[in-house]
């Protein structure tokens, strides 16, 4: 074959594999759903000081006038207790609940990805102990803890918080890449690579780390939205954004003491949250579907 | 006489993401009561899915039976409602299957499986309030009779503790315990070693004569069914291509895959290597249009492209189904 | 069996003892002097120094440990910079009422979550398992303090159902302290109207806690259950007589029981920590809110307690899940000794 047509078959493979793929994953509609509202929730967020109606009221605005008031097509979500518009604060509250998830799973993936796959490989080896005693002493500890333990002794903002969960959130990688790793450590391809002197380098990352891809594809889109919970909770209990940044986790605590009067203060927060940790984990289940091997 | 057991016509399909796979096309079987009938073709042909059709375990969806009839004791299996499907099981129709690993359930003990199996096959024969002690008794006593060294120990142990032999005569004394008519063995020792193997099967053939059930042996070798069964059907991509009794198919084979598979077997005498048969088998999608095998076959003629061969009788029970000996 | 379990307690004494040495390097490493955020900040520098001396703290590392280890051995863990009593006082004040929580909404989880799981895997793909999958959806992406408020929305300011906060009513006596769990007290006591009470006030906190429970392990049951729904001998028990009813409680439970129990103890020992969430807003006198309240003030002793006690109940109920996962799977008991 021509080099012309052995190219044209190259991409036509890649060409049906990924609409094999977008197959899969589009087979369920609520798949498909949950990446709607995920690319909505990103675009907002992106885009907040252009879409929301009172981009000023992020941040320290007071108005007493408008204080409390419930929602109506002005303010969708009414007014905070010292008139900030509701609906606004949320659009620019998803930025920090986003950057927050983009952050730590970027801080925390390569690491532990990494460790995982050295780990796995030299196998026996101290280095291995030692990795994976490491791994195990923090996981003993739950991840909440940890974070509180950490964001409490510095102080509280979004900044040491996105630091604390990363450094609770690495050994999870480390371990799922680990079992992989260690699975596939004495299998043909890794022995051939071996053998024609390819470098550690280049094993680990160029044939053993894409069959870790799949998994960590899809446990990364699930662990957004499991990060976005615990900032959210942490942030309820003052230690992450602060006032008067409008963090979602920070809007609901203050909305809670406002039941059940005020019930828009908390509702329309929390609902948000919902929202965006919801459409994470549907994208997360599709790539898990998409990803899965059809046995018939 | 009503046959015990007949196929006719059997269509089965898969679905897939890239379309229907059509698997079974057709297939015409006949058991007798009291015969020992074998079943061969290469992996894939459709042979665990014909027995499987019959038990009615086929996995729908994916799967799909897009025509004709299964009949035992002249009643269509395919219309039964789930309740006569039920009574067929405990006492007529039993099946070993390929991997005993497999059809163990890993988390229980094997007496306690094999005891279930006794217990409802009594409860279904109408022997209801047989003390646990019967029962077990019961189950050694199957065990021993299908060669289980130590029957009474083996009973606590977990599927995981025991041999692959082991296993696989657990399996059998399941099977056999349900006192069925008609038992199909699905490659029942090709994932056992060698030396087990031809102990397993001398075991099998000699409990099958006691009990004077019907067999239906599945296998890919012919060397496990020349000795033990009387009628042979060959099976290629989902149609039965010839069948005759055992001794006139090895002593007379027609059909050119029958030919091919026959000759490609070593001879202990060391007489030539096998050529083996060119081609490979069709892909379901989009198969072969008319008889199945014509891409591989020496002797292909225009016929054999536009329809599919009926099996055509040429002897006494032999018939082919090819267009070199449609009469 | 017996020696398997003798293996795992050893091995959790172990990682206690690592976990211990690594909680007090952390507390006494970080910045801060303990001793005077005790004293605040209008202490003398002779009475910092006092206090310092009281704690131990200007001799080395490992003598510090050594006397921190063997008061805690003794039952001592030391005195709460922040209530100034005893640190063991505070904690048997406060777990009991977060134990009570975490079991009652287990309870829940279990009974519901199981019985989903269970009928939903075995019709699959039929409206029913849509419904559960939907539920597990929302479930799962709603933070325990959200559900928390939802549900006291609903049920508490709309339909005036259930009591808004505590364990009991404002006013209420409680009733004797036999095992300090309210519900259980008042009925050996024979004071029914207040277990009911407990009751109503129990219910919306356990169920905030259950239902990201009840829909993850709903989902794991379900999944292990389709999947084995699919395995050979499932098949062979069907092609053998065995009657599906037995089928399904009996030999498909078990085996796909195991991926459940180990996420289920996971849950269990993870909501002593999480359980503040629920505990924040429904003002429930508890450990876990004990906890963050100690982690806010730096209160260094109670922390470095609160942390043990958290290890210590992670340690016990992941030798609890192997053993019960053990009893499910002999293959674990059998390769682990060598069977």
């Amino acid at each position: 074959m021509s080099k012309k047509e052995l190219l044209i078959a190259a991409l036509s493979r890649k060409r049906v594999s990924f609409s094999k793929g977008w197959y899969k994953f589009s087979r369920n509609p609520l798949s498909v759903l949950g990446l709607v509202i995920l690319l909505l929730i990103i675009v907002v967020a992106v885009f907040a000081p252009y879409i929301a109606p009172f981009p000023e009221h992020a941040g320290a605005f007071t108005n007493f006038r408008k204080s409390s008031l419930p929602p109506s097509l002005n303010h969708f979500f009414g007014t905070d207790t010292v008139g900030r518009d509701v609906f606004s604060r949320v659009i620019f509250g998803y930025r920090f609940s986003l950057i927050l998830a983009v952050v730590v799973l970027g801080l925390s993936i390569p690491p532990g990805v990494i460790l995982g796959l050295i780990g796995g490989y030299y196998q026996r080896t101290r280095i291995e102990i030692a990795i994976m005693r490491i791994t195990d002493i923090f996981l003993a500890v739950p991840p909440l803890v940890l974070a509180l333990a950490i964001t409490v002794m510095l102080s509280p903002n979004l900044f040491n918080q996105m630091m604390a969960i990363s450094l609770m959130w690495w050994p999870w990688y480390c371990r799922l890449v680990y079992a992989i790793t260690t699975s596939l450590r004495y299998e043909y391809f890794v022995r051939e690579a071996e053998l024609t002197g390819a470098s550690k380098a280049h094993i680990l990352l160029r044939e053993i780390l894409p069959n870790c891809a799949a998994p960590i594809l899809t446990k990364m889109t699930l662990d957004a939205g499991f990060v976005i919970t615990v900032g959210a909770s942490l942030s309820f209990i003052g230690l992450g954004v602060q006032p008067p940044k409008p963090g979602l986790g920070t809007m609901v605590a203050d909305g809670a003491k406002r039941l059940p009067a005020e019930w828009w203060m908390a509702v329309f927060p929390a609902l948000a949250i919902v929202m965006v940790i919801l459409s994470f984990n549907l994208v997360g289940d599709g790539l898990r579907d998409m990803f899965a091997v059809e046995e018939v | 006489m009503t046959p015990l057991l007949e196929i006719k016509g059997l269509h089965v399909r898969f679905k897939t993401f890239e379309g229907d796979l059509r698997v079974l096309n057709g297939v015409d079987l006949v058991i007798d009561e009291g015969e020992k009938v074998g079943l061969v073709g290469e992996t894939g042909c459709g042979k665990t899915t014909t027995m499987k059709s019959a038990l009615r375990v086929l996995p729908i969806p994916p799967a799909r039976v897009s025509g004709g009839e299964i009949l035992y004791r002249g009643k269509d299996i395919l219309k039964m409602r789930p309740g006569e499907i039920r009574s067929l099981r405990k006492g007529e129709m039993s099946a070993i299957f390929q991997d005993p690993l497999a059809a163990l359930n890993p988390v229980f003990t094997v007496g306690h499986q094999l005891n279930d199996v006794i217990k409802y096959s009594l409860k279904a024969q109408g022997q209801e309030h047989r003390s646990r002690k019967d029962i077990i008794a019961r189950s050694i006593t199957a065990l021993k009779e299908t060669g289980m060294p130590d029957s009474e120990r083996i009973l606590s142990n977990y599927p995981i503790q025991l041999s692959g032999g082991m296993r696989q005569r657990v399996c059998i004394s399941e099977a056999l315990s349900t006192e069925a008519k008609l038992v199909m063995a699905d490659e029942p020792t090709t994932n056992l070693d060698v030396t087990i193997q031809a102990q397993i099967l001398r075991q099998l053939n000699e409990l099958v004569a006691k009990r004077q059930v019907s067999v239906l042996l599945i296998s890919h070798s012919l060397g496990v069914v020349r000795n033990l069964t009387e009628r042979l059907y060959i099976m290629y991509a989902g149609n039965i291509v010839e069948v005759a009794r055992t001794k006139d198919l090895f002593a007379d084979p027609l059909h050119p895959y029958t030919k091919a598979l026959l000759s490609s077997v070593p001879k202990l005498t060391g007489e030539g290597i096998s050529q083996g048969i060119r081609g490979r088998i069709p892909n379901y999608l989009n198969p072969p249009t008319g008889c199945r095998f014509h891409p591989r076959c020496d002797h292909a003629m225009p016929i054999c492209d536009k329809e599919r061969p009926t099996l055509f009788a040429v002897g006494d029970s032999h018939r082919v189904a090819c267009f070199l000996h449609r009469r | 069996m017996g020696k398997y379990i003798i293996q795992r307690l050893l091995q959790s004494i172990v990682v206690l003892f690592g976990l211990s040495l690594l909680i007090f390097f952390i507390a006494r490493v970080m910045p801060g002097d303990p001793a005077r955020v005790a004293l605040g900040s209008l202490a003398t520098k002779e009475q910092v120094e006092n206090l310092r001396k009281e704690m131990h703290l200007d001799k080395p590392f490992p003598v510090q440990y050594y006397f921190w280890i063997t008061s805690v051995l003794r039952g001592d863990l030391g005195t709460s910079l922040y209530t100034r009593r005893p640190v063991t006082t505070d904690l048997k004040a406060y777990i009991p009422a977060t134990l009570e929580l975490i079991l009652f909404s287990f309870l829940m989880s279990l009974v519901i979550g199981q019985v989903m799981g269970v009928l939903a895997g075995y019709f699959r793909n039929s409206w029913f398992d849509g419904l559960s999958r939907l539920i597990s959806y929302v479930g799962v992406a709603t933070p325990a303090f959200v559900m928390a408020i939802f549900l006291l929305l609903v049920f508490t300011y709309v339909l005036n159902l259930t009591p808004a906060v505590g364990r009991l009513s404002l006013g209420a006596p409680p009733p004797p302290k036999i095992t300090s769990f309210i519900i259980l007290d008042s009925l050996i006591a024979g004071e029914f109207a207040t277990a009911l009470q407990a009751l109503r006030h129990i219910v919306l906190p356990a169920a905030s806690l259950a239902v990201a429970n009840i829909a993850q392990e709903g989902r794991i049951t379900r999944t292990s259950i389709a999947e084995n729904l699919q395995k050979d001998y499932v098949m062979a028990h069907v092609v053998y007589g065995i009657p599906t009813a037995s089928t399904i409680f009996k030999y498909l439970l078990r085996p796909s029981l195991i991926p459940t129990v180990s996420v289920m103890g996971l849950a269990f020992a993870y909501q002593l920590s999480y359980a503040f969430l629920v505990e924040l807003v429904f003002m429930w006198p508890g450990f876990s809110r004990y906890a963050v309240t100690v982690m806010l003030n730096k209160d260094l002793n109670a922390i470095v307690a609160v942390v043990l006690v958290i290890g210590l109940a992670f340690s016990v109920v992941n030798v609890i899940v192997d053993i019960v996962v053990s009893f499910l799977d002999p293959r674990v008991r059998l390769q682990r000794v060598g069977g």
